[in-house]
């Protein structure tokens, strides 16, 4: 019977942990993760208790009476944002509670939602791309403009995707993305077309910017981690720093000003 | 008011939301609302902007509206409100302001000349500007939740 529930604990803590590393890593703030996860705890009458590091968490289970059953720390798989998986995980968290689902169950559908599909790569390109022409407009760029920025845009997030594949550092890969894409703008400006580079070259960087990270690290700091809020602020400036790195360097190839 | 000129503004951001929206994987299901938010944001951004309100307080008001819609939305797609409020957002950040203040800065690493000053000047006020549009956008989208003081969308009936 002890020995049951001893296995039981270690069960459902390793279930817990990657329930939380998964969220961790596909960009959810500090609060969803421990929101979901005290949930999922709640609900197999366990109290959780937890740290959230930047790159890991720390797990400790206590059973009914207070007594700690499992302790364990797991740190995040390196993958980029995946709201698939935050959503996911949200909705497999209240099926738990309103359906009793059994810990098997749950770490199936946990195992299938990691492993969904993205959406395919030449799709993600294209509207990334037309996001961009979007971006161009709304900052007053006109048709040609827009034409550069889409294809800045999708030459810049090719690159940067091959480079992830290459396992580069992601501040290279945004590097890499970001002196891609301002060279194919500043091309059209070598060339002596009549455009507003500004709006070019602005814009044909922006679908580099960390949006996530960004917005994150305020929800953070409202929320009262204050730790995970500066290292995911700091992250973010990091990505700043390298798109406006890229930029630098195709400005001074193209010897603009 | 140039209507036209805004809605156009409105219906391509809606597009790049739906782009920003596909680059971080979110689910089918949300798409349209996610174009939808896109447009409402920075429709909402553009129209106060060219009622002279200043370009910080029109962008919290965008973010806002999309903060708080991203709670039927939560309901009726179920999904979680940052998956709706963070891609539609998107649009709303300062990327010329943020450009104009890094080239800035680049120039300020130069020798000191009689334009430094003004270099200067310009440089703090994009800087400036870049910093409390995004602060806006982080609070407005974060502002619903904190507000209705519920952990959880699923809590919220409006």
């Amino acid at each position: 019977m002890e020995q049951n529930k001893v296995a039981e604990a270690k069960e459902f803590g390793s279930l817990l942990l990657d329930v939380g590393v998964s969220l961790l890593s596909s960009g959810a703030s500090c609060s969803r993760i421990r929101l979901t996860m005290k949930r999922l705890s709640i609900t197999y009458h366990y109290q959780a208790h937890i740290s959230i590091a930047p790159k890991s968490i720390t797990l400790t289970l206590n059973d009914e009476d207070d007594n700690a059953v499992f302790n364990g720390m797991r740190s995040t798989p390196s993958q980029g944002v995946n709201f698939k998986t935050i959503s996911g995980i949200s909705r497999l968290s209240w099926d738990a509670v309103e359906n009793d689902l059994s810990f098997h169950q749950v770490r199936d559908e946990l195992n299938r939602l990691l492993a969904l599909p993205h959406y395919p790569r030449i799709i993600v390109l294209l509207f990334v791309s037309l996001a961009g022409a979007g971006f161009c407009f709304s900052f007053g760029g006109k048709l040609p403009e827009m034409i550069i920025a889409f294809g800045a845009t999708f030459c810049g997030l090719f690159i940067r995707q091959e480079a992830i594949k290459q396992k580069f550092n992601p501040y290279f890969c945004v590097f890499f993305g970001s002196l891609t894409a301002s060279l194919f703008a500043g091309a059209f400006i070598k060339a002596g077309l009549h455009i507003n580079f500004e709006h070019a070259f602005a814009t044909s960087v922006l679908f580099l910017i960390p949006g996530v990270p960004l917005i994150n690290s305020f929800t953070d700091l409202i929320d009262g981690n204050i730790l995970n809020g500066i290292v995911r602020g700091i992250n973010a400036l990091m990505f700043s720093m390298a798109i406006a790195f890229g930029l630098l360097i195709a400005m001074i190839i193209y010897n603009l000003n | 008011m140039d209507w036209i000129l805004i809605l156009s503004k409105a219906f391509w951001c809606g597009w790049a939301a739906l782009g920003f929206g596909i680059l971080f994987n979110v689910p089918p299901r949300t798409l349209f609302a996610l174009w939808i938010g896109g447009a409402i944001g920075a429709f909402l951004k553009f129209t106060f902007l060219q009622m002279t309100v200043s370009v910080v307080f029109a962008s919290f008001i965008g973010a806002s509206a999309v903060g708080i819609l991203s709670i039927p939305i939560a309901h009726y797609r179920h999904v979680p409100p940052m998956i709706f409020a963070i891609p539609s957002v998107i649009p709303l950040i300062p990327g010329v302001f943020a450009y104009r203040t890094m080239l800035g800065l680049i120039k300020l690493t130069g020798s000191i000349g009689t334009d430094y000053n003004a270099i200067l000047s310009e440089t703090v006020n994009n800087g400036a500007k870049t910093l409390f549009i995004i602060m806006s956008l982080a609070i407005g989208v974060a502002i619903p939740m904190h507000v209705m003081r519920k952990e959880s969308a699923k809590n919220i009936r409006l």
